[in-house]
């Protein structure tokens, strides 16, 4: 037998020669009735439904996260769509593009800029 | 995997009394052994337990099977609260606690079953809170090594390596009583 399970041996039946400790009389009454008190207190109603619909749904998008994180996670991606939204637009305007088919081009091969009339 | 409390979790979240009696009836026993050998306090561990479900009724509602085992979960929330409790208790200055584990190392030879059993406990009691804790749920939860590891959110070979030295920290302090030798009845 090695150390290790010759010390589990005797921890084990050391342990078993504890007195056995029921719970009191009582116990689980008071444990429900705690239980009692606090599903008194439960809010209830329409808004403590409405609240466990948004609760749920909260935990489907994001699970195990508090309340606050999904909402400021929402917040921030609308914030951040607002302002490219806002802003985009006039800095794409400013910009003077290179070529476009209703200009024409900016030189061109056939013309010299000489005005040769006599031809 | 089927867990056999989900069903009367999300009842008694709901508000049904007799789903939370059952979930009463199948735990709080042993909750209050393992607390009771944690704190070596039966008051204070049957506070620590009431402590445990009344968490339980404040989550019940989001409680989402499918994850964590429940058992796992409570037992957890228990341990947790049997940790707060020791941290918040005052130290005792280290040269009392050798004094008094001197004392206890020679109690007498021919030692009554109520004696040993008291010796047994005050054994337990000395060991560091994380090594009584796995021997604990071993013994008592009777968990398997990777269930108590779960529940005390280490690996299995950390909690085997607390188990081995809980296990030998126990022998050493058990075999300086005369007249044990851990093989009673």
């Amino acid at each position: 037998m090695t150390d290790e399970s010759s010390d589990r041996t005797f921890a084990d039946r050391a342990l078993k020669r504890l007195p056995a400790e029921a719970p009191p009389p009582g116990f689980e009454a008071v444990l429900l009735a705690a239980y009692d008190a606090w599903n008194a207190r439960r809010p209830q109603g329409r808004w403590a439904a409405f609240r466990a619909g948004l609760r749920q749904f909260s935990e489907s998008i994001w699970p195990g996260a508090p309340a606050w994180a999904p909402a400021s996670a929402f917040a921030f991606a609308l914030l951040m769509g607002a302002g490219l939204g806002v802003t985009l637009p006039s800095i794409l305007a400013d910009e003077q593009p290179a070529f476009s088919l209703e200009q024409p081009a900016a030189f061109s091969l056939s013309s010299t800029g000489v005005v040769q009339e006599d031809m | 995997m089927h867990d056999p409390d989900a069903e009367d979790v999300a009842k008694a979240g709901r508000g049904d009394r007799d789903a939370a009696a059952r979930l009463i009836a199948r735990h709080s026993a042993k909750l209050l052994t393992v607390a009771g050998r944690m704190l070596a306090n039966r008051a204070e561990a049957e506070d620590a337990v009431q402590e445990v479900f009344l968490r339980l009724w404040t989550h019940a509602g989001r409680w989402r099977p499918g994850g964590a085992k429940f058992e796992t979960w409570l037992y957890r929330v228990m341990l947790n609260q049997c940790y707060d409790r020791l941290r918040r208790r005052p130290t005792q200055p280290l040269e009392e606690a050798a004094e008094m584990a001197d004392e206890a190392a020679l109690p007498g030879v021919g030692l009554d079953d109520g004696q040993v059993g008291r010796e047994i406990a005050r054994a337990l009691e000395t060991l560091p809170e994380r090594q009584k804790a796995a021997i604990l749920l071993c013994h008592f939860k009777e968990c398997g090594n990777i269930e108590a590891a779960e529940i005390m959110g280490l690996s299995v070979e950390a909690l085997e390596s607390l188990l081995a030295r809980g296990r030998r920290a126990l022998r050493v302090q058990l075999q300086r009583l005369k007249g044990f030798a851990g093989d009673g009845p």
